[in-house]
């Protein structure tokens, strides 16, 4: 035991959080990441920038995470990665095939010590100091929900949905494309040429993220209302946006405000997040549901965008009222923790915390286990339903 | 240079199966194997920062977080800082007037004074940090955790523990002065002499995050004025500093430079270094550098005829030996799958025999479509060895080597031109890349002097070379 502890002291283990869209990485017991970087690489044969989820199959995968795993380790934490204990922060609906190709990636190629394999929803706690909280993760594919109980993830009442930045953005672009055209056809021949030159309809998804981060908000749910009954309402003012340095695009009021709607919007199938909340405590028992509802716990970068965490309140608040849910969650408060971190690495911060206690030690899985045990252990594999890794069969 | 920007005509097969150009290639002298970027292992060597070149030992750049004591970055452009000087007279006129420093952009125009931050009266040294305005909260959490976590741990220790041992060297092992020590430095308590845990009852006291019911609304100013993009950040800026992150640009604060790495490599197989650069950052010379341009002979296609589906046409090809010592090269057929297989299951078979925990890298599938046949000539080759002085002799070479002219068309110094005939495949069609390969032998003398027998050793080797050297032309002109 005392090796394994000079060991650790002289190598700092390092922490993961590989997202959809943004890779969070730093050392273990510091309060911020070292980096935040888009989780993209450019494929060395071909030479295009490629997002690590846009792989094709398991060979294209392991390629493109040699590559992205290297770039961290020697242009950004500046350490060795042999013989380090890495920390991997995951959500616990992480694909098998992503989660397993990593952890080759890891103690094959880079013949990393350790690994320990912490879920986001449950460390992301270890930031607020409380054992209860329903997290929901908003990050750029989905939005995942999963309550914790007294330390233990509910995972019967998991809820996710493509719900997040896709979405905002694909609707971000549908909106404006659609209010572009109409104003190229109303202003006709006289329209002002110089303004429609430039083709909107393909604007790279970084000119959409950047407009949707410093031009759009989340608007109140009464002017949502109105603006979703088509009553009249005051239009915020147009954007004027640049393109490519001397192209100048408009960007109607509208667009801006309704653009996080995708989140709200209720239809036959009732999947908005405020339903998914709801239904997640539903799913949990009858005795947890009035704490849940009292610690709600949002996390991941979308929940930056301003008027984001107010809106949600609301729509929480007033759908607990409808009477759809009146009757069967009679609960009157709903309540939201703040992080003592900003939102899009308050997962991250939970792994870096968890991972700079003995916890390290103890839970890891070695790279010799690995190498005898050839998988990862997984909640979702029967084969391995055994608490304490070292009683693992070999 | 060519190297660098030209496409790769000629490539090599690597130990690890990938196809590479020579210039990237290494060649382990104590394995005699060849080795890429991708089958070495790479370690951080030294730390430098790109704008000063000053470079620290790894532990003092840990302790700095792996950036520059005195330059900082830009956090609008991420172009380096510069300090600038201006002289304030004071007020009541009694002293001389003092320098004072404040930090610009030249780039893009950026300063210091932008932000509020005052100018200082050092030049370096003294400029302000941000902290994390959380880490109160983040250090008592953090405690409070590590206590948890040691509690769980005494406890599966407990149990460890409870078999009956023999004599007492356990002990000095658990409490002795060195593990006190590793525990300090890693930040943990000290754990009580006795085994009782003393300090493991008293849980650090923390304050849990209390949830709140209202949640503050967005303000009425989005509906009404247009957001001036020239005062919000971009994401960029934001995660240049995960733990600021500053939404406008008036609260942008400097950043002190990261720092940049040299690398070292190291074969997987022997753990010998293959390349290690000198320590100096403004050093671009290696103290090690096992490159394969050094060691094995290098192609070149000099000039072929125009290529053409099921037409054999001739190409000629440059074999120069950098060694210093004369060399043979032989050509052979690549090797057919089913002889790749046969070859693959008995190394695997030796692997298993040895038994040994041979680390070997997982290789992905590289699939290679050969389009062309190449009818090699079947005499050897002999490469003299490398003479720098030669190279500027510009007498008539006198070798006097029995070559075949209908395969040596040329012969300088340690360079010899090699003329055969490729067959593109006739089924292709005309405009698609030609890709053809074949063995190459070669003898090797190993000149590495901690070897048993001090002589050098002459080995036989073989790598796989491709050559793609153009696309088939359409229609025969004829």
């Amino acid at each position: 035991m005392s090796i394994y502890e000079g060991l650790s002291a002289d190598k700092l283990a390092v922490v993961l959080d590989l997202g959809a869209r943004y890779t969070k990485f730093g050392f273990i017991g510091e309060f911020a990441p070292r980096c935040i970087i888009p989780s993209e690489i450019k494929c060395p044969s071909s030479g295009k920038i490629r997002y690590i989820y846009s792989y094709t199959d398991e060979n294209d995968l392991y390629s493109l995470l040699v590559e992205f795993v290297h770039m961290l380790f020697f242009k950004h934490v500046l350490v060795t990665p042999k013989d380090r204990h890495v920390v991997i922060v995951e959500s616990l609906l992480c694909p098998t095939l992503f989660r397993d190709t990593l952890a080759k990636v890891l103690y094959r190629h880079f013949e990393v010590a350790s690994i320990l394999f912490v879920p986001s929803h449950l460390v992301a706690l270890c930031t607020l100091g409380v054992k209860t909280a329903l997290v929901i993760d908003v990050g750029y594919e989905e939005v995942q929900i999963i309550p914790v109980y007294e330390g233990v993830p509910i995972l019967k009442a998991w809820q996710a949905q493509p719900l997040a930045a896709k979405a905002i953005e694909a609707r971000l672009r549908n909106n404006f494309i659609n209010a572009y055209n109409n104003m190229k056809n109303a202003a006709g021949d006289c329209g002002d040429t110089d303004t429609f030159a430039e083709d909107v309809s393909e604007l790279p998804d970084s000119v959409i993220e950047d407009i949707k981060v410093r031009g759009c908000f989340v608007t109140t749910m009464e002017r949502s209302e109105m603006i979703s009954k088509s009553e009249p309402v005051k239009e915020p003012p147009p954007l004027k946006y640049r393109i490519k340095g001397d192209k100048l695009i408009l960007i109607p009021g509208i667009c801006r405000e309704t653009a996080f709607e995708v989140l709200f919007e209720r239809d036959n199938d009732t999947n908005s997040i405020q339903d998914l909340v709801l239904k997640s405590i539903l799913e949990c028992g009858i005795d947890t549901r009035k704490q849940l509802a009292e610690n709600l716990f949002l996390v991941g970068g979308t929940v930056m965008a301003p008027g984001f965490k107010s809106r949600f309140m609301r729509e929480v608040k007033a759908l607990l009222h409808s009477p759809e849910y009146c009757d069967r969650l009679p609960l009157n408060t709903v309540k939201l923790h703040n992080p003592p971190a900003k939102d899009n690495y308050t997962c991250w911060l939970g792994g870096a915390i968890f991972g700079a206690t003995d916890m390290l030690q103890m839970r890891s899985l070695s790279r010799e286990k690995y190498l005898s045990l050839n998988t990862v252990p997984d909640w979702s594999n029967l084969a391995h339903n055994e608490l304490v890794i070292s009683k693992l069969p070999t | 240079m060519s190297y660098l920007i030209q496409r790769e005509f000629v490539r090599y097969e690597c130990t690890c199966g990938s196809l590479k150009p020579i210039s990237v290639l290494h060649f382990c002298r104590h394995c005699l194997k060849l080795r890429c970027g991708y089958c070495v292992c790479h370690e951080v060597d030294s730390h430098y920062c790109s704008n000063c070149m000053e470079h620290l030992p790894s532990a003092e750049a840990k302790i700095k977080k792996n950036r520059c004591g005195s330059c900082f970055d830009c956090p609008n452009c991420f172009h380096t800082l510069s300090v600038r000087a201006t002289t304030r007279s004071v007020e009541d006129g009694s002293k001389t007037p003092s320098k004072h420093y404040y930090l610009a952009c030249f780039f893009c125009r950026w300063t210091t004074r932008d932000v509020g931050i005052p100018d200082q009266t050092t030049a370096t040294g003294s400029w302000p940090n941000k902290e994390n305005p959380y880490a109160e909260t983040l250090i008592s959490l953090l405690e409070h955790y590590k206590v948890i976590a040691m509690r769980e741990r005494s406890q599966k220790d407990k149990k460890t523990y409870s078999t009956p041992r023999r004599g007492y060297s356990s002990f000095t092992e658990k409490f002795g002065l060195s593990s006190m020590i590793a525990r300090k430095r890693a930040g943990l308590p000290s754990l009580p002499l006795g085994g009782k845990e003393v300090n493991l009852s008293n849980l650090p006291p923390i304050t849990p995050s209390v949830a709140e019911e209202e949640v503050e609304p967005l303000p009425e100013s989005y509906f009404a004025e247009e957001p001036d993009l020239t005062k919000i950040t971009s994401l960029v800026q934001r995660h240049a500093n995960p733990a600021l992150q500053a939404t406008t640009i008036n609260t942008l604060h400097p950043q002190h430079r990261h720092f940049y790495i040299k690398r070292s490599l190291r074969c997987r197989q022997c753990e010998h270094n293959v390349s290690k650069p000198e320590y100096n950052p403004g050093s671009i010379k290696f103290k090690i550098q096992l490159a394969a341009y050094y060691h094995m002979p290098e192609v070149r296609i000099m000039t072929f005829e125009p290529l053409q589906a099921g037409k054999p046409s001739d190409i000629i090809l440059k074999l120069i030996n950098p060694t210093q010592h004369l060399t043979s090269v032989q050509f052979t057929q690549l090797p057919t799958t089913e002889e790749i297989e046969v070859a693959e299951e008995r190394e695997k078979n030796m692997k298993e025999s040895l038994d040994r925990d041979l680390i070997s890298i997982p290789i992905p599938p590289r699939c290679v479509v050969i389009t062309g046949k190449a009818d090699l000539p079947s005499s050897a080759v002999v490469l003299p060895p490398r003479d720098d002085a030669a190279e500027y002799d510009d007498t008539v070479d006198t070798h006097s080597f029995q070559d075949d002219p209908n395969v040596v068309v040329w012969r300088k110094g340690n360079k010899a031109a090699v003329k055969f005939s490729i067959t593109p495949f006739s089924d292709i069609k005309p405009g698609t890349e030609v890709l053809f390969g074949f063995c190459l032998d070669y003898g090797y003398v190993n000149t590495m002097p901690i070897l048993e027998p001090r002589q050098p050793q002459r080995t036989e080797m073989q790598v796989k070379v491709y050559l793609s050297p153009g696309k088939t032309c359409g229609i025969d002109p004829k």
